[in-house]
């Protein structure tokens, strides 16, 4: 009977729109997750795959030692497609020329992911190929072809054995962004390292072992495999490199991971707002029914019928609207990337469908249970169960279910952690400014028939009321601001890091007696250059007279940069300056004096790598002199410019007696190319190192990445926009019968009307202002601690925050209030029952 | 009036009802003890704040004494839980508010199967029609309350007051939101009704023109009983 009873209800609840805005708040929370983690999915493999490219491969096990055949073997049977690579430096002969250059011997199945580009003569088109050289010749990057004066078809000797030059070497996708490492590049066939006889015992040569496949099938394989890593051995993916692509990636998933966050709280926010706002309505028709008889477990079983079908419903319309929606989305964001996104998994539809029933659940029930308590008395008092007790416990339930459902979606403490503090800390702080401003404002001479005083009257009046609607705008406005305050700035740090105009080739060792010469021929040929860095190379050898080596090759740190690894073991660049470079923030310590004598530098990882601190003193080995420097500052590097970056920087007094090279970066325009060249051949100990279309690489990836985080973030300010809406939508039921007292005592529509605007406009700014505030200082922490970004603040947000809040707001209540107008003073009565 | 051959079908003895405020326990009701008789009709009057209203609630099982008796139809109210009481009212008790009360999201109908539906019977659409017509709105039954005038919503809500044949029915100023026609049609209805199906009807009112037409006056002042017109008040003492 009680069955039949709720269904009746619950479509008539539902016709007449009472059950709308609750519907609607769930939908949302499900579409909002379903569309943003479909869309975080699919661009992210995407991105993931094109990235792949960057190491030629999902992931890359990296050695200074040969590496295992057994490695190669399992990962076979685990259904990974593997390559094999292999580096040494070696001298070339042609011509009665010899130049040293870096040889990549790879595996027929190289690149796994990516492509080759290469050019059958120096003057040819550009071909794409997804195969190295065959057996018996060699593939040399142009500036090979200068230095020993050969052409396509030439012999070349390369150790004990002759190789055909059969091809230009443009491309490679997984070429190091190394400005150290030599730009004179040769591609072997793996098979023909045996005959050059130049890998012998104690050669120094670097192995890989690329890998690609299914990311479970990855997984599974690393786990075997991780037991068996060695020191020297070091495991990654694109993500774990230091590079501007990592970088930007990085950042790139911790914002989409952040606008989903955001949405879940956005979500939570109206759902709880229209859960209490229907359960009050319930309020008279539950004391009715409780005064004729109904017992409270009918009412119970009538109420949680009703959420559970509301509940059922508006999952099903968030997710067949969230999926419509990613669907375009994914078709639009595939047509600009010019590229077919991958099918989401599963994990998207169960994210979405349990944040939807948790939060339905959740932030239901509080309202629910006060409406099962409601007391039959109501019908005879009719304020009886307005002011019911807000339960401190379940305050804490609910708080603690936006946290778990934040963490469970980011599977990140820390940033969960940051956001959920910063948004108790705007709710603390909106209690704070609601009492001064609901205070302040009975001081105020009101006059009646005025509608500002009316507005603030009504402010006053509803002190309760308006404090939590200034919470729920502010929440609301907070999270929008943040969202686009952090875009903006994410994809302005990211052009400046590689403007228009960025470096797009390194030159390096450059001599002492070339250097005015040179500098001299870029001024005259009018191409940009930066500033020229001293480099020359040496080894730590001890610090506080303790020898480390030993010590150092035996750290093991995945995350670490291989370069970074491999250097350390080895010989470091080492530079000395008078100023800290640009890029680089001292966090520890001083930058040198100027009569500083005997200091280092050294990079914060670095420090970390060598457990040492301010104050010790390292001992460094160049050839076979040593030299003593006392740490004085640490700095933290920005490795994403396409600068020449130092470990460890010496004060000028100490690398004095020392010959150095020096490194610059230049810009090259294409018209520019040939004097260039002409550079190169007239100085041919110069290397130059051409960036140029890694440049590009990273410039498209990056636009592709904010173009993504723009739709997300379209997505989010909608999410947003609606949740003002309903907020506004419930706080005008409040607002119902004052407004039907007024208008039967003759007020004016344009009296009203105006009330509810300027009443709208006072608080949305207010909400707006606050909430730029908080806004402002959480970007200041997430900037710094999750985006390695500098941390700054954004005065005009304080601007703009009062003005689009108190304008969206006063508009949308404007609005609302207008159509409810349209009613004649009968209808009005009628209406509220 | 009370015949001898009627039954106390509620006996009120020593009632007493306070409420806790800042300042500290405040008397609303004190010691008030009567009884009426199955059938009769009665008034409760007084001033504003006197107490009527709380003494209708205590009646009808709304609300709980905190001390005394009442006895209604054979049950001792005051010993039993909320859900007990609302059992209670269910088979018993017929309401008629002053504001109507009607569930907006059901029609006139509805409305008035409502406390059948609550009760758990399934036939109680005839009666409801019966009812309706009775009140003159059978041509608006499938309208809901909104596209009802106050008098219209008044008649829906006294065909819900009697649907299920309650013993007694509590009506809290049934008048008091109409105009002086629509008024006059109510409280003719109530008491033709009243009469008809035999209901004991406990009136709350200010209206002594209204009061007067029932057959006893139960006046409070303050939370006392200072008047009644019934013999049987006396036997009470």
């Amino acid at each position: 009977m009680w069955a039949k009873l709720a269904l009746k209800l619950f479509f008539r609840e539902f016709r007449r729109g009472e059950l709308t805005v609750i519907c609607a708040a769930i939908a949302l929370a499900v579409l909002t997750v379903l569309t943003l983690s479909m869309v975080t999915d699919r661009i992210g493999q995407s991105i993931a795959q094109k990235s792949s490219a960057f190491i030629a491969a999902d992931r890359v096990l990296a050695s200074s030692h040969a590496l295992p055949q057994s490695y190669l073997e399992k990962a076979h049977s685990q259904n990974l497609k593997t390559a094999q690579l292999t580096y040494f430096d070696t001298m070339l002969f042609a011509n009665d020329e010899m130049q040293l250059s870096s040889v990549k011997a790879v595996s027929p199945e190289y690149p796994l992911k990516g492509e080759l580009k290469i050019k059958a003569r120096l003057d040819a088109q550009v071909e794409i190929v997804n195969q190295g050289p065959s057996a018996g010749n060699v593939w040399f990057s142009e500036s090979v072809f200068y230095a020993l004066n050969v052409k396509v078809g030439d012999t070349v000797e390369l150790g004990a054995a002759q190789f055909t030059i059969e091809k230009v070497l443009v491309e490679e996708p997984d070429a190091p962004f190394n400005i150290f490492s030599s730009s004179r590049r040769v591609l072997l066939n793996s098979a023909d390292i045996e005959k050059t006889q130049v890998v012998q015992p104690g050669s120094r040569v670097f192995y890989r072992q690329l890998y690609a496949g299914e990311e479970s099938d990855i997984n599974a394989f690393y786990a075997w495999l991780k037991p068996q890593i060695k020191e020297n051995q070091q495991w990654y993916g694109v993500k774990d490199r230091q590079s501007p692509i990592a970088n930007s990636l990085n950042r790139a998933e911790s914002f989409l991971l952040l606008a989903g966050l955001l949405g879940i709280i956005l979500a939570a926010v109206a759902i709880a707002v229209s859960a209490k706002r229907y359960c009050e309505r319930q309020y008279d028709p539950v004391a009715m029914m409780k005064t004729l008889g109904g017992s409270r477990d009918m009412i119970r079983k009538i109420y949680l019928l009703h959420l559970s079908m509301v509940c059922a419903l508006s999952v099903l319309i968030g997710l067949l609207i969230g999926f419509g929606l990613q669907d375009i989305a994914a078709n639009y964001l595939a047509k600009s990337m010019n590229n077919t996104l991958p099918a989401a998994g599963i994990k998207p539809w169960i994210t979405a469908i349990s944040t939807g029933v948790i939060c339905a659940v959740m932030f239901s029930i509080k309202p629910l249970l006060d409406l099962f308590d409601i007391p039959p008395l109501r019908v005879l008092r009719r304020n009886l169960g307005d002011r019911l007790l807000v339960s401190k416990v379940h305050l804490a339930m609910s708080a603690m279910t936006v946290f778990l459902l934040m963490w469970l979606f980011s599977n990140n403490l820390k940033i969960t952690a940051i956001l959920f503090v910063s948004t108790l800390v705007l709710i603390g702080l909106l209690f704070l400014v609601s009492r001064v401003i609901f205070g302040g404002g009975r001081k105020l001479g009101l006059r009646p028939g005025n509608s500002w005083s009316l507005a603030i009257a009504s402010i006053q009046k509803r002190a309760n009321a308006n404090s939590v609607q200034l919470i729920s705008f502010a929440l609301a406005i907070k999270l929008l601001l943040f969202l686009v305050v952090l875009k903006n700035d994410m994809i302005a740090d990211w052009q400046s890091q590689l403007p228009n105009d960025a470096p797009n080739a390194f030159l390096v060792n450059i001599t002492e007696s070339e250097l005015p010469v040179i500098t001299d021929y870029l001024a005259q040929k009018k191409i940009q250059v930066s500033e020229f860095y001293p480099t020359i190379r040496g080894r730590v050898n001890a610090v506080n007279g303790e020898l480390v080596a030993r010590e150092v090759s035996l750290q093991d740190n995945e995350k670490k940069d291989e370069e970074a690894r491999s250097g350390i073991g080895r010989e470091l660049n080492l530079t000395w300056l008078t100023q800290s470079p640009a890029q680089n923030e001292i966090i520890d310590g001083e930058w040198f004096s100027e009569s500083a004598t005997g200091e280092a530098s050294i990079e914060e990882s670095m420090l970390a790598r060598l457990d040492v601190k301010l104050g010790d003193t390292l001992t460094f080995l160049i050839g076979a002199q040593s030299f003593d420097a006392k740490i004085t500052s640490v700095r933290k590097v920005n490795w994403a410019t396409l600068k020449p970056n130092f470990f460890i920087i010496l004060s000028p007094d100490v690398l004095a007696d020392f010959p150095a090279t020096y490194i610059s970066s230049v810009r090259i325009e294409t018209d520019q190319k040939r004097d260039f060249s002409e550079l190169l051949r007239t100085y041919p100990t110069v290397n130059a190192i051409d960036v140029d279309s890694f440049v590009k690489q990273i410039q498209s990836t990056i636009s592709q990445v904010s173009l993504a985080i723009g739709f997300v973030l379209a997505i989010v300010v909608l999410c947003g926009a609606l949740v003002l809406i309903s907020q506004v939508q419930a706080s005008l039921g409040e607002r119902m019968q004052e407004i039907v007292i007024l208008r039967t005592l003759g007020a004016k529509g344009r009296l009203i009307k105006n009330a509810t605007l300027y009443e709208f406009l006072l608080l949305g700014s207010a909400a707006g202002f606050v909430a730029a505030l908080v806004s402002d200082v959480a970007l200041f922490i997430v900037q710094r601690e999750m985006f390695d970004l500098a941390g700054k603040l954004h005065p005009h947000i304080w601007i703009i925050g009062p003005l689009v809040g108190g304008t969206f707001v006063a508009v949308l209540g404007y609005f609302m209030i207008a159509r409810t107008m349209r009613k004649n003073t009968q209808g009005l009565l009628r209406s509220l029952g | 009036m009370s015949a001898l051959s009627q039954v106390n079908i509620i006996q009120v003895n020593g009632l007493s009802k306070t409420v806790n405020t800042l300042e500290g326990e405040l008397p609303i009701l004190s010691d008030i003890s009567f009884n009426v008789k199955s059938g009769d009709s009665v008034a409760v009057v007084g001033t504003s704040g006197s107490g009527k209203s709380t003494l209708l609630s205590l009646l009808a099982g709304l609300d709980q004494s905190t001390q005394g008796e009442i006895i209604l139809d054979g049950d001792a109210l005051h010993t039993l839980d909320e859900e007990a009481r609302a059992a209670l009212r269910a088979q018993k008790v017929g309401f008629v508010f002053q504001s109507f009360m009607l569930v907006q999201s059901l029609t006139a109908l509805e409305n008035v199967m409502l406390p059948a539906e609550l009760a758990g019977s399934a036939n109680a659409k005839q009666q409801a029609l019966d009812l309706l017509e009775k009140v003159g709105l059978s041509h608006r039954i499938e309208h809901y309350p909104s596209q009802l005038s106050g008098g219209e919503q008044q008649r829906v809500a006294i065909a819900r007051a009697f649907i299920g044949t309650p013993k007694i029915l509590f009506a809290d100023e049934p008048s008091a939101n109409l105009d002086s026609k629509n008024g006059k049609l109510i409280e003719s209805l109530l008491f033709e009704l009243n009469e008809q199906h035999g209901t004991t009807l406990i009136l709350v009112t200010h209206d002594e023109a209204l009061a007067a037409k029932c057959q006893y006056v139960l006046q409070i002042e303050a939370g006392k009983l200072v008047k009644d017109t019934s013999e049987v008040l006396a036997d009470v003492g």
